[in-house]
């Protein structure tokens, strides 16, 4: 069974009196444990399929089955309860919450799905941390970190609840290259070490060169799909 | 739980608004608890004033000249013997009684006239009833028989009167006729209650008693009592004995004697309603302005929450807790502010000669200075309910920002 199966999604937007199609048919399947990359021009629908797969926004149209459920049609509150328990998000702004340090806003993550004991998430929360390589930098708020520091923070909150999907809009497209290519090779290394599956888009080649797959996204349809090695 | 902590964590955030929303409920919450402690004062010191001037703690008087007893008729009037005088005499907690014959009278100065309130008393149980003798500020209280007065200072300064000057009171008699007592002014008093001083003559009460031609008759017996605050056993206790004696004699509260000042008590209570009100309205607005442009700044970090699988109920909470803290400092600093204001009234008081000085225009007997009260139960009250204002106007803003579509929240659409 495969982790993701999205059949004929279609998304249209209503802008004022105009049907503004984001996704004309989109057909995909995404195996456990892959290293995907969607790229495409701007307004080809790369951050709308993100958003459909992601379970942030319902197709108009199509069938979107995550893990075998179908979610597409799924209410908001589960809707949110598969977001919670299943797939993690890391943003191009990576959104930490400024008042949190570095280790609060893993935590954070966590303690929505996890209620055990105070140590059990301490040792996880330090773990992931020194896994993206914050180690000592666990108790800095957003401002006193860097870009790359704040994007690994929103990496290590994305897996910290060790989901089955993680999804990255961009995550790279604030960040100087050294720390472009650092983020890349920690979802990497993410991606070989705990098998969580990486879907993300990116305008950056460099990015691209560590994906497995690359799909590419033209006019809101796909307009190749193409795996290396 | 997280949310909890990160509600408070906020609180941290936009430090410049929360601390004037956290100032304006202090503010208001000062106001409230100096209304209320003023108020308070005004009220023990009004009860104080017809305890200590006016009525002593209880009134013995007929039902028939208690109804008419604001017109001080001359009838029904009681003439004192000894089962009277042992009805009241072995009552548990009794201090004082002071038997005293109220009257219409016209002071004339030999230049002016003026209408006042002629009080025969005996001076000796008078002054351990009440509290005027406390008062004088010239002269002396008369004795027995001696054809003196002692006026207020209000009345004499209207009347151009001294010490040793004359006056005489028209009076007209039980039978109608007209009647006059000539009086040496023997002393003046200066008490906190504005009738004493404006407009009342005292005059021994057997010169009353003989110039009204009532014997030995009375209007009432008021009585002092060590049990101010259970007087209503006394009461009791009293009219059992006068039934037991058949005689139709009633005992009365000084409360019922101070119907302007309950009444205006009652008023309090609509006005306290009316400051809680605005105090609301101060509190919502300062609370629902704050959690919407906290949600308008956060729209992404909302977002972000809802991303992450937070449901909408914990994003609500996250805005609750944090206005509950702004409700919670800004009335702990009201409490503060509010305490200092009262502390500051019930020390120093405050000078009413600065807004005219004469409550009783407003039925209120009170003159020079009033003080404040402490009342606990205000701030507690006030306390928990800044917390509730803040919890309960914090709901619907913080379930608009909760209920943003995610991907609008964030991508800030």
């Amino acid at each position: 069974m495969s982790l993701l199966e999205l059949k004929g999604v279609k998304k249209i937007y209503q802008q004022g009196k105009i049907k503004v199609p984001a996704l004309r048919g989109v057909d995909l399947i995404v195996e456990q444990g892959e290293f995907s990359t969607i790229f495409g021009p701007s307004g080809s629908g790369k951050t709308t399929l993100l958003n459909m797969i992601g379970c942030l926004d319902t197709p108009t149209e199509g069938e979107i089955r995550l893990n075998g459920n179908k979610v597409s049609d799924l209410s908001r509150k589960a809707l949110a309860m598969t977001r919670r328990f299943n797939i993690g998000f890391v943003f191009q702004s990576y959104n930490l919450i400024p008042v949190l340090t570095a280790y609060e806003n893993v935590e954070f993550a966590i303690r929505l799905i996890d209620h055990t004991s105070e140590l059990k998430v301490k040792e996880r929360v330090l773990k992931i941390l020194e896994e993206v390589g914050l180690k000592g930098l666990e108790n800095r708020r957003p401002n006193e970190l860097s870009g790359g520091e704040s994007q690994r923070v929103a990496i290590a909150r994305a897996l910290v609840k060790e989901p089955k999907l993680v999804l990255a809009d961009e995550p790279t497209a604030n960040l100087d290259s050294k720390n472009a290519a650092d983020v890349v090779k920690i979802m990497v290394k993410m991606n070989k070490e705990l098998g969580t599956t990486f879907i993300f888009s990116t305008h950056d080649p460099m990015v691209m060169e560590y994906a497995h797959r690359y799909i590419n996204l033209k006019d809101g349809m796909i307009s190749a799909d193409e795996r290396r090695g | 739980m997280f949310s909890i902590k990160l509600g408070l964590k906020n609180l941290t955030r936009q430090k410049r608004r929360n601390s004037i929303t956290i100032l304006v409920i202090a503010f208001a919450f000062f106001i409230y608890l100096f209304l209320d402690s003023v108020m308070g004062g005004m009220e023990q010191l009004s009860f104080n004033n017809i305890i200590n001037f006016e009525t002593g703690n209880i009134q013995v008087a007929y039902p028939q000249y208690w109804e008419e007893r604001e017109e001080l008729p001359l009838e029904n009037l009681i003439y004192l013997n000894q089962d009277i005088e042992e009805s009241i005499k072995n009552i548990d907690g009794l201090l004082a009684t002071s038997p005293e014959l109220r009257f219409i009278a016209n002071l004339n100065n030999g230049i002016d006239e003026i209408a006042v309130i002629g009080l025969g008393i005996l001076p000796e149980k008078y002054n351990e009833v009440y509290t005027t003798q406390q008062y004088l500020v010239a002269g002396s209280i008369f004795s027995p028989g001696e054809s003196k007065a002692v006026i207020g200072k209000g009345l004499a300064e209207l009347m151009d009167l001294k010490i040793g000057d004359y006056i005489t009171l028209l009076i007209r008699t039980k039978e109608e006729t007209f009647n006059t007592i000539d009086l040496e002014i023997g002393g003046l008093v200066n008490t906190p209650h504005p009738m004493i001083n404006n407009g009342i003559v005292f005059v021994p009460l057997d010169i009353a008693q003989q110039a009204l031609n009532v014997e030995n008759g009375v209007s009432m017996i008021t009585i002092r009592t060590n049990k101010e605050k259970e007087i209503t056993p006394i009461i009791d206790d009293i009219n059992q004995n006068f039934q037991k004696k058949n005689i139709n004699i009633k005992a009365y509260s000084w409360r019922e004697s101070a119907e302007t000042v309950i009444a205006y008590s009652a008023a309090q209570d609509a006005e306290t309603a009316v400051v809680l009100t605005v105090i609301l309205v101060i509190g919502m607005i300062g609370i629902i302005n704050n959690v919407i442009l906290s949600a308008l700044e956060r729209t992404r970090e909302i977002g972000m929450m809802k991303a992450l699988g937070m449901r909408e109920w914990e994003i609500v909470l996250v805005f609750m807790i944090e206005a509950c803290g702004v409700g919670i400092i800004g009335g702990l600093a009201g409490c503060l502010l509010g305490a200092a204001g009262v502390g500051w009234m019930v020390k120093y008081g405050y000078d009413l000669s600065y807004i005219g000085g004469d409550m009783s225009l407003y039925g209120i007997p009170i003159l020079d200075k009033i003080y404040g009260v402490w009342n606990l139960s205000s701030f507690i009250f006030i306390f928990f309910f800044g917390i509730i204002i803040a919890l309960f106007s914090s709901i619907a803003p913080a379930y608009w920002a909760a209920h943003k579509d995610p991907v609008k929240a964030l991508y800030h659409r």
